[in-house]
């Protein structure tokens, strides 16, 4: 449950001093693209905080979001953000099950109306009532609309959550969409990413526990922090697209010099997200430094855009599926129209004799 | 910018943006000089190369200030040898840099003990000596 | 991310269906038609059908003497800009791309700065040519849509691409879609206009070249 005191007071009777606070307000300032004289107002921020009660809704996911966003080694400043919330109700993580943790989740809502974050990873479907994927006898629409009512804001989390991802690429058979198709009156916050970097997900987390606002967000929703540069323009390897020096399968010579993977189907130049900045795995590296394209995975129905290895110069199916038939047709008609010509022609022939 | 073995193409090979960083110092230290105005720059938010990390330091040096701090990892600032440049660097999980800042400053926020922290450090002690002093 | 989808999609899956529909009706209705018999015995001189078609088509790269002054301008524009183009859509790596997933063939690149700069001076080529037939009051006075539209389908794709390797104006999903479309609208024209000639102009000045030979012309 969440508590009463500051976040300031409750950590400090655990022994963690201001000093660390303003370390993990550096660290999040930097990643939030926020000069670092904006780390004492977030520490500020923080310390006057309440612990925030968070209730993670999943539904149609795969649970990579939360796989990624605890992703820890040792305790570390990574760390302290598990600190900040109060993650009240996740399934995955937290220990109560069954009705006792649905109880759960109704009181932290009735406890925090109105000051409650609602985190959701996974889409919704929608075809047949949404009968497709239901927890504790609800359906996904029911429980995600119940929970959003009394809530203050919306983080959707992946690229199911964001845009529909995987459950609703081609043919989406349960009728999937995003959270933002379905919550209008609330504020939505999309961290799209297959899983979201952790950063993007803590960082914007503890933004809206310094500032108690939402950070500036671009046309999709994202924030533009995280999501304002395409990977391309800050890819190391763009030296090499520029040059023309690519990879043209993998393993081969241009593969192993590091150069450009454009031609095995890098969707950089359309994706944007902070893989080439922040990188994975606390900066260990990312896709394409390890060899890899870019999936465009951050982006809408990266799922469907035509496959991971097609570069990005061509179509996405198969534009000559309907050739044959062409060739036919517009010979055919062709043949008629010169067929035409010469019935008129020796019409008119014949008429002249 | 990342450091890759497999394609050495960038990591290596200074592009001038030390040149460019010193000159930003140099006009914040003049600020301070003349108003006490601090500033700050961001080293992670600038596309420094490791060439161009290294060449920053080495240009910077150590001067007489050093500290080591535990902070939910580790942190080290020194002063570098120009009196009221400093260095900041905070490392996350298994040592790696989380952030960096060089504050041009009289002294780092980060040095300076939070009046909270005391008071909580003055109830902290009060108790233990009643404990055992008793 | 809507509209590139929508153009490397359905937009190019439609317009090189009717281009290739459209290329067949064009050959098929022209060489379907009649053919005056010739049964003159034919020129002493006379080479074989094949050999003057071709000789015809080489010396007719280059103007007459007569004419040469006249259209010298026309002329070495005209290079430039076919050149360029060539250069452009055959020479481009992510043009090679589309190639090689069209018909498994691919060759070597040029690299993008040198195409850039081609790119550039294609592009003030075929404004120069418009401006020229514009400012040609008989040359206006004769120019029909046809003229008109095929210049703007060809200069379109060569500004697009040219904006979208700048990453200038908008986010370049979008620039990259306006580009694709606009070689699609190239595609969907080219049978049906006058930009047959890249094909039809080989069948015609061999042709020529033929006949004139039959005639035992001095070639």
């Amino acid at each position: 449950m969440s508590d009463k005191k500051t976040l300031g007071e409750m950590l400090t009777e655990r022994g963690v001093s201001r000093r660390t606070f303003l370390k993990y307000a550096s660290y999040t300032a930097s990643i939030m693209a926020l000069p670092p004289t904006a780390a004492t107002a977030i520490a500020q921020g923080i310390a006057n905080a309440r612990r925030q009660s968070v209730i993670w809704l999943s539904f149609q996911e795969c649970t990579g979001c939360t796989e990624s966003i605890t992703r820890a080694h040792t305790p570390s400043i990574e760390d302290l953000i598990f600190d900040f919330i109060s993650l009240d109700y996740h399934h995955t993580l937290m220990n109560a099950s069954g009705h006792l943790a649905e109880e759960a989740r109704m009181a932290a809502m009735k406890e925090n109306a109105g000051e409650y974050i609602v985190v959701v990873d996974g889409s919704v479907p929608l075809k047949d009532d949404g009968i497709y994927s239901t927890i504790a006898g609800i359906t996904n629409l029911q429980m995600l609309e119940e929970t959003c009512k009394d809530a203050f804001a919306v983080i959707a989390v992946g690229s199911c959550a964001t845009f529909g991802g995987i459950p609703a690429a081609n043919p989406n058979p349960t009728g999937a969409v995003a959270i933002s198709d379905i919550i209008t009156d609330k504020p939505i916050i999309n961290i799209s990413g297959c899983p979201p970097i952790p950063e993007a997900m803590t960082g914007t987390i503890s933004y809206l526990l310094s500032f108690g606002s939402i950070p500036e967000l671009d046309h999709l929703g994202r924030p533009k922090a995280f999501f304002g540069e395409a990977i391309h323009d800050r890819c190391y390897r763009r030296p090499f697209y520029e040059r023309g020096m690519f990879a043209k399968s993998f393993d081969d010579e241009g593969a192993r010099q590091g150069w450009c993977l454009f031609e095995v189907g890098c969707k950089g130049p359309v994706t944007y997200n902070a893989c080439a900045t922040l990188k994975w795995n606390g900066g260990v590296s990312f896709p394409i430094q390890s060899g890899h394209g870019c999936l465009g995975c951050s982006e809408p129905n990266f799922w469907d855009m035509g496959g991971f290895y097609k570069p990005l110069s061509t179509a996405k199916g198969d534009p000559l599926k309907w050739a044959g038939g062409a060739v036919v047709a517009g010979a055919a008609i062709g043949a008629a129209s010169a067929a035409i010509a010469r019935n008129k022609r020796n019409k008119v022939l014949k008429e002249g004799k | 910018m990342p450091r890759d073995s497999a394609a050495p193409c960038l990591s290596e090979r200074a592009t001038g943006m030390a040149l460019s960083v010193l000159t930003e110092i140099l006009q914040m230290l003049e600020a301070l000089a003349e108003s006490g105005a601090s500033g700050s720059i961001d080293l992670r938010s600038l596309p420094l190369s490791d060439a161009d990390r290294a060449e920053l330091e080495e240009a910077l040096g150590r001067g007489e200030v050093r500290a080591e701090m535990e902070l939910a990892g580790e942190s080290e600032v020194w002063e570098t040898t120009y009196p009221g440049v400093w260095w900041i660097r905070h490392c996350g999980a298994g040592g790696k840099i989380a952030t960096e800042e060089i504050s041009v400053c009289r002294i780092p926020e980060i040095l300076i003990t939070h009046p909270v922290d005391i008071e909580a450090a003055a109830a902290r002690l009060k108790k233990e000596l009643e404990t055992t002093h008793v | 991310m809507e509209l590139l989808e929508f153009a490397r999609g359905p937009v190019l899956t439609f317009a090189i269906t009717v281009f290739i529909a459209g290329l067949a009706f064009r050959v098929v209705s022209l060489f379907a038609l009649w053919r005056t018999k010739d049964s003159s015995a034919g020129s002493p001189r006379e080479k074989s059908v094949l050999s003057a078609a071709i000789r015809e088509i080489i010396r007719r790269l280059w103007p007459q003497v007569a004419y040469k002054q006249r259209t010298m301008f026309a002329l070495v524009n005209g290079y430039v800009f076919h050149l360029g183009l060539a250069i452009i859509v055959f020479a481009l790596a992510p043009h090679i791309l589309f190639f090689k997933d069209l018909t498994g063939l691919s060759w070597g690149a040029l690299p993008n700065n040198v195409i850039y700069a081609v790119s550039i001076i294609t592009l003030v080529s075929l404004i120069a040519s418009l401006v020229m037939r514009f400012a040609n009051p008989a040359q206006r006075i004769i120019s029909t849509f046809d003229d008109w539209f095929s210049w703007i389908v060809t200069f379109l794709p060569v500004l697009t691409g040219i904006i979208a390797t700048s990453h200038l104006g908008a986010r370049y999903e979008t620039l990259l879609g306006l580009h694709i479309m606009s070689v699609a609208l190239f595609l969907v024209w080219l049978p049906f206009g006058k930009l047959m000639h890249f094909f039809l102009v080989f069948v015609t000045r061999g042709q020529t070249g033929a006949h004139l030979s039959h005639r035992g012309a001095q070639l």
